[in-house]
């Protein structure tokens, strides 16, 4: 009898261990979520028209690694970007400080095309009347003035197939043009420079346009024949616009026009006020839980209270173990999770007061109780826990959150409410030899 | 220490009142919300932007308003946070966000930060929608086997139609107290989910075990003696979880204000539920059929 004891306590204690080891220290081990923590999270999705079916999955892999070393670039601590179905890509970037600028740059396709100009004013008169001669196409070349505004808008006649595109840039970083405004400079690779070599020394006079997502952004004249695979975008660029549009010309192009068409800002004060008034909540109401069910069931209530809070530290070390997310719905789980476990509590000491009046000794009667309440307990449980696991498994954000806390809440809570609870409760009647049982 | 010594009410022969009360609150819910349509749901389920703006000086919601209607927008809603004046949730149209914060730049300068930021697009929002509602159903047919599995298909149904009228009857009250249904809600109306097939189960456990220990085929009376049987513990579990889901009321701030307000309702209604829906429905069905239960 003794060394079953001893196994039992063994297991709990060790199980109390375990979980204090993983969670120890909380601010590093317990993960927040996005709304918790702040950050920004985007969902993607490639645009289909003139996709086809088949492609649309590599498509989007190919996208997500470019968007991957454009997150790199920004320097975010722990990004999470995933492909989610065949054409979305998630992106959630804790603790970022420019939201707008970071998703800008993910979003931006950043294709980069050095386009020839046809310079007839005829054709372009009647590109302007809708007759756009065959391979050819109309763009506008849009310029800033000094405050940074886009005034002109100059249609171009360009040639359709570009020269030369963004394909061959191994590099891209800001310097300064004679004016004393920010560009980018381009360095292209051997093949990539070959062409450019070839395109220069052929159209010595006529202009090349740099056409970037469909707009033009200079279009200079070609004065010679430029060999070293080097060339400048200019366009009057703020520093800061012209530092992103380094970073996107450096990760290359998307393979794709890509549509956001979920975004979402949680500034970090907001998720720090949730975390705050949460907790908050969420403390008292555990503490006039365990007030109330001392008051109720005496020393009992101290023993439910005991499970509660073993409960509690299993669901974080668990959580902690598995780098589970804590999210707001996350902690309305937890909330259910310990509802439930002071229910398991209450249908045991209920049963135990039923068993009682009929008569039976204090052991016949925790015995009787345990084993009865056992039915009532895993049905009610199991039937919770179907939802909590489908919600984890199909759900989305923070009904995945939620689905997981209250899941791994209810495992603990089998464990706690039964077997640890039942193995104290025989420890003391048999030790303390209780002829009469205060419940 | 004991609530009640000994209960024995007749809790069933007040099952038909109940009928009607709950058909009348979701009914008149439900037209509700068929008429104001896609304001009752957050910008999650229909898409549009969402901002949530924070004011070092104090302005009011007319103020917001005017302001926000200089700009030609089809519809929008300007909703205060607090008490102070100064933190508004603003509802948007689709890609209108960045207008407004233009438009308030202008007006308000550099006293006003722009604490989260929401924008969903329809496309975003139906697979959001679906995705919801599929995996609450696939959740249901699991515990409708569950339970069919460990009780009797009767009762299995009793408990799910009881989660359907707990969760139907607080988008009715959601809808009649004019507050809008988000992510938020649709989290809470999780738990109630969880927390109404609980307390049914908790009864079921108990009528099958009255079941076992006799022959008597006077169901009413079995049901009712189980339903007093635990009744205290119904009390006692209410009771601890409507004080955490009152104390998230009150300190949880704003954003709990609304979870925490269908969690009351929730709890309540699940309990009411467990009897008046899904034990009344399997006593029903066992007077019309002349069938035993068999478990």
């Amino acid at each position: 009898m003794k060394t079953q004891f001893y196994v039992k306590f063994g297991i709990i204690i060790l199980v109390i261990g375990i979980c204090l080891y993983l969670i120890y220290p909380p601010e590093k081990k317990l993960k927040k979520g996005l709304d918790l923590q702040g950050g920004i999270h985007v969902v993607l999705e490639i645009e289909k028209e003139g996709v086809e079916e088949k492609s649309l999955s590599d498509l989007t892999e190919r996208a997500l690694e470019i968007i991957r070393n454009r997150v790199d670039a920004l320097g975010v601590t722990e990004p999470v970007i995933q492909k989610e179905g065949t054409d979305r890509i998630i992106v959630d970037l804790p603790g970022v400080k420019e939201p707008e600028k970071a998703i800008e740059i993910i979003g931006k396709t950043a294709l980069l095309e050095f386009k020839l100009v046809i310079d007839d004013e005829n054709l372009l008169r009647q590109a302007l009347n809708g007759n756009i001669p065959e391979g050819c196409e109309l763009l506008y070349l849009k310029e800033k003035d000094e405050r940074g505004i886009y005034r002109e808008t100059q249609p171009l006649l360009l040639k359709k197939e570009p020269e030369l595109t963004g394909k061959y840039i191994v590099d891209a970083y800001v310097g300064y043009d004679r004016t004393g405004f920010p560009d980018v400079n381009l360095v292209l690779d051997k093949e990539g420079a070959k062409i450019f070599e070839e395109v220069t020394g052929k159209n010595i006079g006529r202009r090349l346009a740099i056409v970037l997502d469909g707009v033009i952004k200079s279009a200079p004249v070609i004065k010679e024949r430029i060999p070293e695979g080097k060339a400048v975008i200019t366009g009057k660029f703020t520093l800061q616009e012209a530092r992103e549009l380094a970073i996107v010309l450096r990760s290359g192009a998307l393979p794709a026009k890509m549509n956001i068409i979920y975004q979402e800002v949680i500034g970090p004060t907001l998720g720090k006020e949730y975390i705050q008034k949460g907790f908050k909540a969420s403390l008292y109401g555990a503490i006039i839980v365990v007030i109330f069910i001392i008051f109720y069931y005496l020393y009992f209530g101290l023993l439910a209270d005991f499970t509660l809070f073993l409960n509690i530290l299993i669901l974080l070390g668990i959580m902690a173990g598995i780098k589970g997310v804590f999210t707001l719905p996350g902690i309305a789980g937890i909330a259910l999770t310990c509802g439930m476990a002071v229910d398991a509590n209450i249908l045991i000491f209920e049963r135990i007061r039923e068993e009682l009046k009929t008569g039976k000794s204090p052991k016949a009667s925790v015995d009787a109780g345990y084993h009865r309440a056992w039915t009532a307990i895993i049905d009610s449980n199991i039937t919770t826990l179907i939802t909590g696991l489908v919600l984890f498994m199909l759900g989305e954000g923070p009904i995945k959150g939620f689905g997981l806390t209250l899941s791994i809440g209810i495992i603990a809570n089998l464990f706690t409410a039964v077997y640890v609870s039942k193995a104290i409760v025989d420890w003391i009647i048999i030790n303390r030899k209780i002829e009469k049982l205060r419940i | 220490m004991e609530i009640i010594k000994n209960p024995n009410f007749d809790f069933l022969g007040k099952r038909k009142i109940c009928y009607v009360f709950s058909s009348l609150l979701i009914i008149s819910g439900l037209i509700l919300l068929f008429i104001k349509g896609e304001k009752n749901f957050g910008i999650d389920f229909v898409g549009g932007d969402l901002l949530n703006v924070e004011f070092t000086q104090k302005t009011d919601v007319v103020n917001l308003r005017n302001i926000i209607g200089e700009i030609k927008i089809s519809s929008f809603t300007v909703q205060e946070l607090g008490t102070e004046g100064k933190n508004f949730i603003i509802r948007l149209p689709q890609k209108t966000s960045d207008i407004v914060i233009e438009k308030l730049k202008e007006k308000f300068g550099d006293t006003f930060t722009i604490k989260g930021k929401s924008i969903i697009s329809p496309s975003m929002s139906i697979s959001l929608r679906k995705k919801a509602i599929k995996a609450f159903l696939i959740g249901l047919i699991g515990i409708l086997i569950y339970l069919t599995f460990r009780f009797e298909i009767k009762f299995a149904i009793g408990a799910t139609i009881a989660i359907f009228h707990d969760i139907l009857a607080v988008i009715s009250i959601l809808v009649l107290t004019g507050k809008q249904i988000d992510g938020m809600v649709i989290a809470a109306l999780l738990t109630i989910a969880g927390y109404s097939v609980n307390d049914t189960v908790i009864i079921y456990d108990r009528i099958r075990e009255n079941l076992r220990k006799t022959r008597s085929t006077d169901y009413i009376t079995i049901f009712n003696k189980s339903i007093n049987e635990t009744l205290t513990r119904t009390i006692l579990t209410i009771l601890t979880t409507l004080f955490v889901a009152f104390t998230i009321f009150f300190f949880g701030g704003e954003t709990l204000k609304t979870f925490s307000f269908c969690l009351i309702f929730g709890f309540i209604l699940g309990t009411y539920s467990s009897i008046y829906i899904a034990s009344s429905i399997v006593i029903d069905w066992l007077k019309r059929s002349s069938s035993k239960i068999k478990l």
